[in-house]
């Protein structure tokens, strides 16, 4: 379960980029983080994923307040989650391969199941047949592509995206989507932050509506 | 796992040198000049202190005995000289070849020598002292010492010499120090720098593998096996130089310095200053990189 109560967040003074944002997303919910440009949806899974602080207020996952986990513990966080960044942070120097399997070569898994992992996570994204090209050789969507197969690769406990179809075609949109629901059907927990409002209502089950840092609304499919 | 970790940061590293090879060829020219200066220094000042060695292999000291002595008190006066730590060798000189060598080396006063009644040279010891000894106090507390023993009259030696050995031995402690400090220092600046702004370019990887779950030690080892390779091969490479300079060098000097040639000479490393340079190297190599990914681990 993700809990945020009261999160304020300021780059720059005098705007917030959040402001007293409170909320609950139970463990196996699939929702949609949504709201225009600007509305705070990457600094909310930022914060989520602690890669950001928030300037006020507090966060506990599955109990846990993870604005008090030290530095050198906040692995064992990530190692649950899987996330999908807005620019994909890629390694250009490493093959599509080695991008996605970074995140078992961490946990040092044995390269047999390692291979069978990263081929599924692709052929899943369909970019199997690009397993040994570079990023810097693939377009924008495929690296996109790339981004989704190295955050499912781990089958994570939470999964986190930032506009994770904002480049794809809407046929390969749905696939990606369909992709993040077999994983929510596993049990991870997926927060999606969206703001394409065709998939929302395809696939949102929960959504939190944002507006200039606040809440203004949100929405639970029965 | 573990291994099959570390096996993974071992290739990662080898990758990374690899990938970034260009890079990394400037990081490694950079800490190979650095203690290329170093080395240049080193065999500088290994020429100086041969140079003030060569110079106390000349100094020899001369204990002037009483005709009178007998062999017991002799020997008593040698065994005080040799327990002295200076003494690199003692030679009995008696009062016949004394007169004798005078002769040989002044045949012009022959006619004075003949006409002599009795030998009026005394017999004496001829000290030298062992090549690593430069220091005035500890030479004139020996002849003091030894000049207090009953027996020995007078004592001769070329304090000029040892007076200008000393000085010389200061300036190149002085400036070893000075130098070397400012050297090193100055290395250990530009190296651990250059392996920052290595890092710094490499920033976003050490994001994203915090970002997917990596440990610090886990993002640090590539890192540091980086470093302390750039570091070794710079080492290496400087030396390398510096071998080809020592050879080369002379080559150019003798002809434009003259006289000044010995002086300006360089002197080959010894194996402990080769050591001390490639472990320094690494060493730094490996704490510039460590402590440079430190700054990038905080996301």
């Amino acid at each position: 379960m993700i809990e945020l109560y009261h999160i304020w967040k300021q780059y720059q003074k005098p705007h917030w980029a959040l402001s007293d944002v409170s909320l609950e997303i139970n463990s196996g919910d699939f929702c949609f983080i949504t709201g225009p440009s600007g509305s705070g949806k990457t600094t909310l899974l930022k914060i989520i994923f602690r890669e950001i602080f928030p300037t006020e207020g507090q966060i506990l996952i599955d109990g846990v307040n993870i604005l008090k986990i030290p530095d050198h513990k906040i692995y064992r966080l990530r190692r649950s989650m899987g996330i999908v960044f807005q620019d994909f942070r890629l390694l250009f120097h490493k093959s599509v391969f080695d991008n996605v399997a970074l995140p078992l070569q961490i946990l040092g898994w044995p390269y047999k199941e390692i291979r069978r992992r990263v081929f599924n996570a692709l052929r899943q994204v369909n970019l199997h047949h690009k397993m040994w090209d570079f990023p810097q050789r693939l377009s924008y969507g495929e690296q996109q592509r790339v981004a989704i197969a190295r955050a499912v690769v781990n089958s994570p406990k939470i999964l986190l995206a930032d506009e994770p179809t904002g480049n794809l075609d809407p046929e390969l949109a749905f696939e990606i989507m369909t992709i993040f629901k077999e994983i929510n059907k596993m049990g991870a927990t997926v927060i999606i932050g969206s703001h394409d409002r065709e998939l929302i209502r395809h696939f949102g089950d929960k959504i939190f509506f944002l507006q200039k840092g606040k809440i203004i609304g949100k929405e639970t499919k029965p | 796992m573990i291994f099959r970790q570390l096996s993974y940061l071992f290739r990662a590293a080898a990758t990374n040198l690899w990938n970034f090879r260009g890079r990394n060829f400037i990081s490694v020219l950079i800490i190979s000049f650095s203690f290329l200066i170093i080395g240049l220094f080193l065999a500088l000042s290994n020429n100086l202190t041969y140079l003030g060695q060569q110079l106390s292999n000349n100094l020899a000291i001369s204990f002037f005995l009483d005709k009178n002595l007998n062999s017991e008190e002799l020997e008593n006066i040698k065994t005080q000289i040799l327990a002295s730590a200076l003494v690199e060798t003692i030679n009995f000189i008696p009062a016949e070849e004394a007169f004798r060598r005078f002769a040989a080396n002044f045949p012009e006063l022959k006619e004075i020598l003949d006409n002599l009644k009795s030998n009026p040279f005394p017999p004496a010891y001829e000290v030298r002292l062992k090549k690593n000894v430069t220091s005035l106090l500890a030479i004139t507390t020996f002849i003091e010492n030894i000049k207090r023993l009953k027996g020995v009259i007078d004592v001769q030696f070329n304090q000029e010499w040892v007076e200008k050995m000393e000085s010389l031995s200061r300036i190149v402690k002085a400036i070893g120090f000075f130098l070397g400090g400012i050297l090193i220092l100055a290395a250990f600046f530009i190296i651990s720098n250059v392996v920052r702004l290595n890092v710094f370019a490499r920033k976003n990887e050490i994001e994203i593998l915090r970002l997917v779950g990596a440990t610090n030690t886990f993002i640090r080892i590539p890192f540091l096996l980086e470093g302390s390779v750039l570091g070794l091969l710079g080492s290496l490479i400087s030396m390398a130089i510096l071998f080809l300079l020592i050879k080369i060098f002379p080559v150019y000097v003798g002809s434009t310095l003259g006289a000044a040639r010995e002086l300006f000479a360089l002197r080959p490393l010894t194996s402990e200053q080769l050591i001390w340079l490639i472990i320094g190297g690494t060493i730094t190599g490996t704490l510039g990189s460590v402590t440079s990914v430190s700054r990038f681990l905080r996301v």
